[in-house]
């Protein structure tokens, strides 16, 4: 239990670090920007705990993605406003799977090589990968886009 | 309340405008539409029809039998949460008190050129954060974190300059990828970390275009299947140069996969 603890406490602060620092790239205002970090540690929280549960990595991503909407255009809607959109996109960024998929990529460029070997597992391995981005990428944007549909946004 | 055709090319004119500066800073079609429609609406205007598209936005209004269509270019999307709140704040005062369309115009000019923005030196540092917590997500060993940071801020750097400049959105893509995935792994690999391709792809993920990933889909759930389909590429794409830079730094590097 504790070592999952710790885990998740690890994932929480990296996830809070790395949304924070998307949310001053894209120029969001100091009060969104402390939602941003919460709303990251929280993502990130969230996955770690239900990676540790068993859960599929897209499963667990999708379900986050959903936490973390609820609580930018649910519970924090009075102070976010139309921000909470932003905040909660924001707070995703850190589940998406940049690297897999450039490995994916990198996995496809690979197969295409003289010495590949042996094809069939490298070209199980990359799809595979390949896959698992498709379905985590779009977790998070069902994760984001069902919660707020439901909820029916105040966009302005 | 009489509309002669002048007026209703102001209102679709100044429509337009909003929607351009909403899209640029990285709204949903959904928000997009609603500009249109409150500020068309307020003033007893039909919004007739309203096409957003990667590249350009379409409007056509009607009133007492005129109807009008005009259309506006888009320049490239990208991402200002500010700006894009203080437009929303100003579409809906504007629609809630009838605002006239020379004043609404006047208020737009003056946020674009007021709302303020992180100065550089803290983009970049938060830049270089961000980008060594997502290699300590993705499992990079502590001696890789400070590469990436410098990496991913050296990247930033880049992108700035290069964005200034008006260079083409991929080339800008390709440069920064390619820059900061080498000197991620050069540093890496003289920190004498053991992951150092982690650190190597790790330091490109500034480039990672979440916001337009996150709003493909979301335009595709709304209803909006066209302009959800082209976002969709663009990230494809974005994400296809990124690759090929990874590669060329692997090779520059003579790392491993």
């Amino acid at each position: 239990m504790i070592p999952l603890l710790a885990t998740i406490f690890r994932a929480a602060s990296l996830g809070a670090l790395a949304a924070t620092g998307f949310g001053v790239l894209f120029n969001a205002a100091p009060r969104p920007l402390a939602f941003c970090a919460a709303g990251g540690a929280l993502a990130l929280a969230v996955r770690t705990a239900l990676l540790g549960h068993g859960v599929s990595l897209e499963a667990a991503t999708f379900l986050a993605a959903v936490t973390v909407t609820l609580f930018a255009a649910g519970l924090c809607r009075q102070r976010l406003g139309s921000n909470a959109t932003a905040v909660a996109v924001a707070a995703c960024i850190p589940m998406v799977p940049g690297a897999f998929f450039a490995r994916s990529l990198l996995g496809l460029f690979a197969l295409t090589a003289p010495d590949v070997l042996p094809l069939d597992q490298s070209f199980t391995d990359t799809v595979v990968s390949m896959l698992r981005v498709v379905f985590t990428v779009g977790g998070i944007g069902a994760g984001i886009a069902l919660p707020l549909a439901v909820l029916r946004r105040c966009e302005f | 309340m009489i509309l002669r055709h002048r007026d209703l090319e102001q209102i679709a004119l100044v429509a337009l405008r909003c929607a351009r500066v909403l899209m640029q800073c990285g709204s949903s079609v959904r928000v997009i539409h609603e500009c249109g429609a409150l500020l068309a609406g307020c003033r007893g205007v039909e919004l007739l029809g309203m096409r957003v598209g990667y590249a350009s936005i379409t409007i056509t209004l009607s009133r007492d039998g005129n109807s009008i269509t005009r259309m506006a270019t888009v320049p490239p999307p990208g991402v200002n949460q500010r700006l894009d709140q203080a437009v929303r704040t100003l579409v809906r005062e504007a629609s809630e008190t009838c605002m006239p369309v020379a004043e609404l115009s006047e208020r737009l000019d003056r946020l674009m050129h007021d709302v303020p923005r992180y100065p550089d030196w803290l983009v970049v540092t938060a830049v270089g954060f961000a980008c060594a917590a997502f290699a300590g997500l993705l499992g990079a060993d502590a001696l890789a974190l400070p590469a990436v940071a410098v990496a991913s801020g050296a990247g930033q750097v880049l992108r700035m300059f290069l964005h200034r400049r008006g260079v083409n959105l991929f080339v800008v893509v390709t440069a920064v990828a390619l820059l900061a995935a080498f000197l991620g792994g050069l540093g890496a690999r003289l920190s004498g970390s053991f992951t150092q391709e982690l650190a190597l792809v790790s330091s490109t993920l500034l480039l990672v275009p979440g916001v337009p990933a996150t709003n493909a889909e979301m335009d595709v759930v709304d209803g909006y299947p066209t302009l959800g389909s082209a976002r969709a590429v663009s990230v494809l794409m974005v994400m296809v140069f990124i690759a090929v830079s990874i590669w060329l730094a692997q090779i520059l590097l003579a790392v491993r996969a």
